[in-house]
């Protein structure tokens, strides 16, 4: 049969159960309890509606069709049936004692079809080809039992007229009941130890299916036992039982259709540790009732009050560890993931961790060595990693995002490729991580914004340099030639006039004298601006710089060479360094190293003079402090009084 | 005395040629960059170039490299090297051949200094900058030449600007034998083999004292 032509199938079967059902309830309504007859709405329905649905996803799924069978079968022969026949009875219709026997036979035939599902479950398929023979016993026992139920004169306490009209004498229907029942019942206890074979060769995706199964199977089978003793005791029971009637089959439609299939750990794990809870209070209370009561005697007030204090007082000490026993145990991954994060959190806390290993902390957590985190510090902007670089490019195939929010604000996301067990487990790890991530994210902020500074800081300075360049060429090339032209004018003005005009002459030769000075201070603005020898390295530089200093200044070099700002940069320093050690340390030696470490240039400038120099005292060294910091470098003095004064920079100069 | 100028500013060029014009010498050719210096001078054979060190189109180190190739392919020309300022990388190694000399620029406004010593490098003679030479007889802590007298330092700045005895007795207004004896003294106390007159003089103290400040 194509899909196709049964679609509408399922949908007519469902009104049919729908229908039968109300007209059941209507027909049977006060003359049977009504626990009876709603709990036999609700079993039907709950069959048939779940079989419908997952129908409705999976036309060719034989579970589906299995429950909705079990679901109009029982509508229709059970309980349109029984409400006929009570109806008929009550009323004198035809027809009352057919009916009857129909609620008679009605009820086995679903045996085989339970044997099915439990052994079909969840792939649709047997475990193996023999357990056929567990079917086919199953439907040999209902053929045998049926005649032997519904002939035997025993069953006619069911009948409202009294004794079974279709009895027949004799042992031959007893045989064949003790027989057809031992063999269904046989058949069903099998299925179900194939259902645990199942389990136990199971993995992912079914075994998360197969949980569900024994999650409500385990339930129905809990509560349904007691049930059956204590049906009359209680109105509680029967509802308890049509509970877990209509949970058997919803689980199964859950399973089979896979929706939220991995919160059956957490519900799992929460019906365990209930019920443990439950066992111990109850203990708790019962053994507390016994001492009080032999404590403080008879006083029922009192040893009620007593015991009940006593277990909420428990409740509260234990559900927590009962709760952590019981999820090591049901839900390990989970466990486990949290317990990373915990741990990570507590390092933090005690200063042990930076907040950017929250990174690493979430990938051993998830078990995905590849996850990122991606902070959005601005919305709109692209995302950056820890190091504040902007994530670039797609994302891989498989990955997807989740976002870490505070609020409705997306603080950053996680990038990751999520499997089907683990794909739950996210929230609850995020949720843990929370303000590990965000000190994470503020940290990447601060971080960035100090980069911003530092850039723009170096910005300015090479801009400042090159400004300086420029002006020293200008001087040099400018104003330091023109001086020079005019002064050769005037020479050749001196020259014109002969030899008889002095007084001319010496006004000529005072201008150029006051030229030639000009020329002077102009060279010495250019030298103070950027000294033009830095042109031929450091080197000549820092040994022209000492020539021209008061006190012996021992220079040692590299003759290495290094970008110019670099080099600008470590001349100043070396010259502030003199200048201070000439101006206010009294120093009468001055060293002077310039030399690459590696991949920095250290300059260090150590005098022997009064010490006690500080960084924040002179603005000479804030501002040199400055200066060398716009290049990335960083400024030390060492200047114990008495003992001198060193001045060290640190260079980064790439090679 | 013919002589070729190479000078990029107009007004400085045309001074320098009416100065050397005014002191009675030769002007055969001015220009504005080195590009075609070597090519002039292979022509006209002048006795001296005059070079500005920064010419088009870098103005980084033009002139010192027309001159080097000058030096090389004539030696017996003089070449004039001038500068804005003290550039070390491009003179030192050329100090010391004899024709060359290296000035400031604005040693041309003692205008009789500047032709003497225009005069003595066409001739074959030496001529360092009095600036770079006070750099290197500067005394640095126990240098030898912190052993010499004020005027001893006096007698080895000039022998380093390249002068002669009898021009440094003009300059100091001494006897030629008293300069002779101070230079005698100078060369002991600085260790400098005694030599002949002239740039094997200005060589030898020039190498000593750049070797002495490690001068690169």
């Amino acid at each position: 049969m194509a899909p196709s032509r049964l679609r509408p199938l399922p949908g007519l079967l469902l009104t049919l159960t729908v229908l039968a059902e109300l007209a059941a309830v209507v027909l049977s309504w006060r003359l049977e309890p009504a626990y009876d007859t709603l709990l036999n709405v609700v079993f039907s329905c709950a069959f048939a509606g779940t079989g419908f649905l997952i129908l409705s996803r999976h036309p060719r799924h034989v579970i589906g069709w299995l429950l909705l069978a079990v679901g109009v079968e029982n509508a229709l022969a059970l309980d349109l049936a029984q409400g006929y026949g009570l109806r008929a009875a009550a009323e004198g219709w035809p027809g009352g004692p057919v009916a009857e026997a129909i609620v008679m036979a009605g009820w086995l035939p679903q045996a085989p079809a339970f044997v099915l599902i439990v052994l079909l479950f969840p792939t649709d398929r047997l475990p193996g080809r023999r357990w056929w023979l567990v079917v086919w016993m199953s439907v040999l026992g209902v053929a045998l039992a049926e005649p032997g139920w519904v002939l035997n004169p025993l069953s006619g306490g069911e009948y409202a007229a009294g004794p079974n009209p279709y009895a027949v004498e004799g042992p031959l229907p007893d045989v064949l009941f003790v027989i057809g029942f031992t063999l269904t019942a046989t058949a069903l206890l099998t299925a179900f130890v194939g259902a645990l074979v199942r389990f136990r060769r199971s993995i992912g995706v079914e075994r998360q299916q197969l949980k569900w199964f024994a999650l409500s199977t385990g339930v129905l089978v809990v509560i349904a036992a007691p049930a059956l003793v204590f049906w009359e005791a209680t109105p509680v029971v029967p509802l308890l039982a049509a509970v877990c009637l209509t949970v058997w089959p919803v689980t199964i439609g859950i399973a089979v259709l896979r929706y939220r299939l991995y919160d059956v750990d957490l519900v799992l794990s929460r019906t365990f540790t209930y019920l443990m809870l439950t066992v111990v209070l109850a203990v708790v209370y019962a053994a507390a009732v016994v001492v009080l009561g032999a404590v403080v005697g008879r006083d029922e007030a009192w040893v009620t009050a007593g015991a009940t204090l006593l277990a909420a007082a428990s409740f509260k000490l234990l559900h927590r560890r009962v709760q952590d026993r019981v999820d090591r145990r049901f839900r390990p991954e989970r466990h486990r993931a949290l317990s990373v994060v915990a741990a990570f959190t507590e390092r933090l806390r005690h200063d042990q961790a930076e907040p950017e290993g929250v990174v690493d902390a979430l990938r051993d957590a998830m078990g995905d060595p590849e996850l990122e985190l991606r902070f959005v510090l601005q919305p709109g902007e692209p995302p950056v990693d820890t190091h504040g670089r902007p994530a670039t490019g797609p994302d891989a195939p498989g990955r997807e995002r989740y976002p870490v929010l505070r609020g409705w604000t997306v603080l950053a996301e996680v990038v990751w490729s999520p499997s089907e067990e683990r794909r739950a487990l996210l929230g609850s790890v995020v949720a843990a991580a929370d303000l590990p991530i965000e000190m994470a994210r503020l940290r990447v902020e601060l971080r960035r914004r100090l980069d911003e500074v530092a850039e723009s800081r170096s910005r300015l300075a090479a801009v400042a340099d090159q400004e300086r360049r420029r002006i020293e060429r200008d001087l040099h090339d400018g104003a330091q030639q023109r001086l020079v032209s005019i002064g050769l004018a005037l020479r050749h003005a001196q020259h014109q006039l002969g030899a008889d005009a002095d007084e001319a002459k010496a006004t000529l030769d005072e201008a150029v004298v006051e030229i030639s000075a000009a020329i002077e201070d102009l060279r010495e603005l250019a030298h103070g601006l950027r000294p033009a020898l830095l042109q031929a390295g450091l080197g000549p530089a820092l040994r022209d710089l000492a020539s021209r200093s008061p006190v012996p200044v021992e220079v040692s070099a590299t003759t290495d060479r290094f970008a110019p700002d670099v080099e600008a940069a470590a001349y100043f320093v070396a010259s502030e360094g003199l200048t201070n050690a000439v101006k206010h340390a009294r120093a009468d030696q001055v060293v002077l190293q310039v030399a690459r470490q590696n991949s920095t240039l250290v300059v260090s400038v150590a005098d022997d003079g009064v010490g006690g120099a500080a960084v924040e005292r002179g603005s000479g060294l804030t501002g040199l402090s400055d200066r060398v910091a716009a290049r990335g470098g960083r400024l030390r003095i060492e200047s114990a009084r008495g003992h001198g004064t060193t001045l060290i920079a640190e260079l980064p100069c790439a090679s | 005395m013919r002589v070729v100028i190479a000078e990029d500013q107009v007004l400085l060029r045309e001074g320098l040629a009416r100065l050397f014009a005014d002191g009675g010498h030769q002007v055969v050719s001015t220009l504005g960059d080195a590009a075609t210096v070597a090519e002039v001078v292979d022509q006209e054979k002048p006795d001296l170039v005059v070079l500005d060190i920064r010419m088009p189109p870098t103005y980084t180190d033009e002139g010192a490299r027309a001159a080097r190739e000058i030096k090389d392919r004539h030696p017996e020309i003089g070449v004039l090297l001038l500068s804005q300022h003290i550039e070390t990388t491009h003179a030192v190694d050329l100090v010391g051949r004899p024709g060359f000399g290296y000035l400031l620029k604005d040693r041309v406004l003692e205008v009789e200094e500047f032709l003497q010593t225009a005069g003595r490098v066409a001739a074959g003679g030496s001529a360092l900058d009095p600036t770079v030479v006070g750099k290197l007889v500067a005394p640095a802590a126990g240098s030898p030449l912190a052993r010499l007298s004020d005027r001893e330092r006096r007698v080895l700045e000039l022998m380093a600007e390249g002068l002669t005895n009898t021009a440094i007795s003009h300059r100091l207004v001494l006897s030629e034998r008293t300069v002779e004896a101070h230079v005698r003294h100078v060369l002991l106390k600085l260790d400098i083999p005694e030599n002949d007159e002239g740039n094997r003089r200005v060589l030898a103290v020039l190498t000593h004292l750049r070797e002495m400040h490690d001068w690169s």
